[in-house]
């Protein structure tokens, strides 16, 4: 089952290569946090149940529901609608994609670490990857809060891949990270939106000497 | 002891923010000061004594700490005489000070961490508060320079987790599950150096958005460039030295394993990497606080160089962050007293300090001579020893490069400080209302003098706490 969750998590990434909505992204979040939780679930019996509903907190309160609904209306505030077209065509996107989930499943079969899972090490991987890739592609500064997004929810599986014997406090941080870098990361896209009319990356790039 | 003064510094700053008077503010400001001093020389009577599971005072703790103790001192005081010359409304001056407060904390927190993940999380924490700070002045530049700060370091510092939990893995085939420093230092030996050297580049990279250090130097250039200066200053000095242990910390895990030369010489090219981009931005800098943070770069530049050398070049590493981060302070303080009469730092519009404000131009002549590594300047005494490590370790082409560079840097340098001093005063300038009093430098010349007198006659307790802080890296 866990496989199976894995396997749905890199469909959306694809997804996410294939989007030009923002509204897209915002549910794609919200569907990778729901598949987050899905994995920790069948990783029960790995984990101590205190990890777990901590985790439960994080995958559904957090990442699936506080973080789209914020995001939403950061993006109703910005009257954000359609992601102008990306710097690289989507068909060379899918292909990074594919080439994040290849180079990472090869990464930990060649590490093949006892202490590492690696089924969750290979989608982290491909989802940092693929996380930073998502942020250099897109010319919007709310594409790059899903990017860094992105990146976190690899992150939140990297913890899970060492997650049996990682104390909670790397859950708190990892919590920390996300919500207060959404939070302020949010608030500054409305401030850049109110003060430069425009959250695209062109419009903000003043600072030169 | 540290969770008293988290919890104490914590109703401070909300007393500050809540109740908006400027007694509370005051009293609060000078009850604040009186406690974080306090834990520096509790600190230093407890030397490596743990403080509860997750602190530890250790000597680079305690020296860094005592450097932000003094700067953050001097740095009210500025922020005070910086409040009074600006029209902010009472809840802005409120947020001012209370994030102040808590910056301080946070970096309190990350210097006595003795876990990685507690110094990840006060390190995240002070880049939050930092953007605060960047923004206080609520303009389109603070606000562009804010956001890259905070982006590029949250991403930064996420890298630096990625890290934090590839170490984990490692050391967890050793048993070792609490990622406590000195647990991680103790079996590092027999980790799996591929893990390690993944770990190290991943750190290294987050922390150089702290640090000023290349490859991420670029976004602490902009932040200082806006934030309110006193603020610039702190960013400069205390928030680099956060960058600094973050990397020290992985050092000193790895300087006893067989990827330390292979460390060493990462540290090198990020090093040659910082002053070569320092030496190029002088080309182009029109800037007076731009001009301070690529000056920055090209220090910390060469602590890294100094730590990549080894042997002599740690102890020229630390001392020459220490001097640094006094003097860069006070070049900062002197350029917003120099603001006063120009209303602008940028270069073309300022001229004739030295005529306007013959004490303050002196401390900035002062400050300049120490930057620069002139003697007297205790900058003089790191930098000679740092050559010397780097000729007597065999690394003489990679000083004779630095040299260069530098003789680029100091050119460069010098020759907009003569400018700020003695080109002609603006014809267009307005100083009819501009008052200052003398005694505005003494904190530049107070910190000036102990450069150099730490410099020329170092106290036997300050040298033995620097060779108690390298005593792990050999």
């Amino acid at each position: 089952m866990t496989y199976l969750f894995i396997i749905l998590y890199a469909i959306t990434l694809v997804y996410f290569a294939l989007s030009e909505r923002v509204k897209k992204f915002i549910w794609l979040l919200a569907i990778q946090g729901i598949i987050l939780f899905g994995i920790v679930f069948y990783s029960l019996n790995e984990i101590e149940i205190f990890d777990f509903i901590f985790i439960l907190l994080e995958t559904i309160i957090v990442k699936s529901l506080l973080i789209p609904s914020f995001l939403n209306k950061v993006r109703k505030h910005n009257q954000l609608k359609r992601e102008d077209e990306p710097s690289i065509p989507v068909f060379y996107s899918i292909i990074v994609v594919v080439i994040s989930i290849l180079i990472s499943f090869l990464l930990s079969n060649y590490l093949n670490d006892i202490h590492l899972h690696t089924q969750y090490f290979t989608i982290s991987f491909a989802s940092v990857i693929f996380g930073i890739y998502f942020i250099i592609i897109h010319k919007n500064i709310y594409s790059h809060l899903v990017g860094y997004l992105i990146i976190e929810n690899g992150i939140f599986l990297l913890s899970l891949a060492v997650g049996n014997v990682m104390p909670l406090m790397v859950n708190l941080a990892v919590l920390l990270d996300v919500f207060m870098g959404v939070l302020v990361l949010g608030i500054f896209i409305n401030r850049i939106g109110d003060t430069f009319n425009s959250v695209k990356l062109d419009q903000i790039s003043k600072l030169k000497d | 002891m540290l969770l008293i003064f988290l919890i104490s510094s914590i109703l401070i700053s909300a007393a500050i923010y809540f109740i908006r008077n400027r007694f509370v503010l005051m009293f609060m400001s000078a009850l604040f000061m009186i406690s974080i001093s306090a834990i520096g020389v509790y600190s230093y009577f407890n030397i490596d004594k743990g403080d509860s599971v997750y602190f530890k005072f250790d000597s680079i703790s305690v020296i860094l700490t005592f450097i932000m103790v003094i700067l953050s001192i001097a740095t009210f005081y500025h922020s005070r005489l910086y409040i009074s010359r600006n029209d902010f409304s009472k809840k802005s001056i409120s947020i001012y000070y209370a994030t102040f407060i808590l910056l301080t904390v946070s970096m309190t927190m990350a210097y006595f961490a003795e876990n990685l993940v507690v110094m990840w999380v006060s390190i995240e924490a002070s880049t939050l508060l930092v953007s605060i700070l960047t923004f206080h002045e609520r303009t389109k530049e603070a606000l562009e320079a804010t956001w890259k700060y905070l982006f590029i370091s949250s991403l930064g510092i996420a890298f630096t987790f990625i890290g934090i939990l590839f170490l984990s893995i490692t050391a967890s085939s050793q048993g070792i599950t609490d990622l406590s420093i000195s647990n991680l230092i103790s079996i590092s030996s027999s980790m799996n150096p591929l893990w390690l050297k993944v770990a190290f580049l991943l750190a290294l990279t987050g922390f150089s958005a702290k640090m000023n250090l290349f490859p991420l130097h670029t976004v602490a250039v902009d932040a200082k460039t806006f934030a309110p200066t006193p603020i610039s200053a702190f960013l400069s000095t205390a928030l680099i030295n956060i960058g600094f242990i973050g990397i020290f910390r992985f050092f000193t895990i790895i300087s006893s394993t067989e990827i330390l030369h292979w460390a060493q010489n990462v540290l090198l090219i990020a090093g040659i990497a910082s002053i070569l981009m320092a030496a190029l931005q002088m080309f182009r800098v029109r800037n007076y606080k731009r001009l301070f943070a690529f000056s920055s770069l090209e220090h910390m530049g060469f602590i890294a160089i100094a730590l990549g050398v080894g042997g002599l070049g740690y102890y020229a590493a630390i001392l020459h962050l220490i001097f640094h981060s006094f003097v860069k302070a006070s070049l900062f303080y002197q350029i917003e007293q120099a603001h006063q009469f120009f209303k602008s730092y940028w270069i073309e519009n300022i001229g004739g300090y030295f005529k306007l404000n013959p004490v303050g131009g002196l401390a900035m002549i002062l400050a300049s001579i120490s930057i620069l590594a002139i003697p007297p300047s205790g900058l003089f005494i790191s930098e000679f020893l740092a050559f010397k490590a780097m000729f007597l370790g065999g690394y003489q082409y990679i000083a004779i490069f630095v040299l260069l560079l530098l003789t680029v840097i100091i050119y460069k340098f010098s020759k907009f400080i003569f400018h700020l001093l003695y080109s002609e005063v603006p014809r267009d300038l307005k100083i009819e209302n501009v008052k200052i009093n003398p005694f505005e430098s003494i904190s530049q010349f107070l910190l000036l003098g102990l450069v150099i007198y730490l410099g020329i006659d170092p106290p036997i307790f300050f040298t033995n706490l620097i060779n108690s802080a390298i005593a792990a890296l050999n």
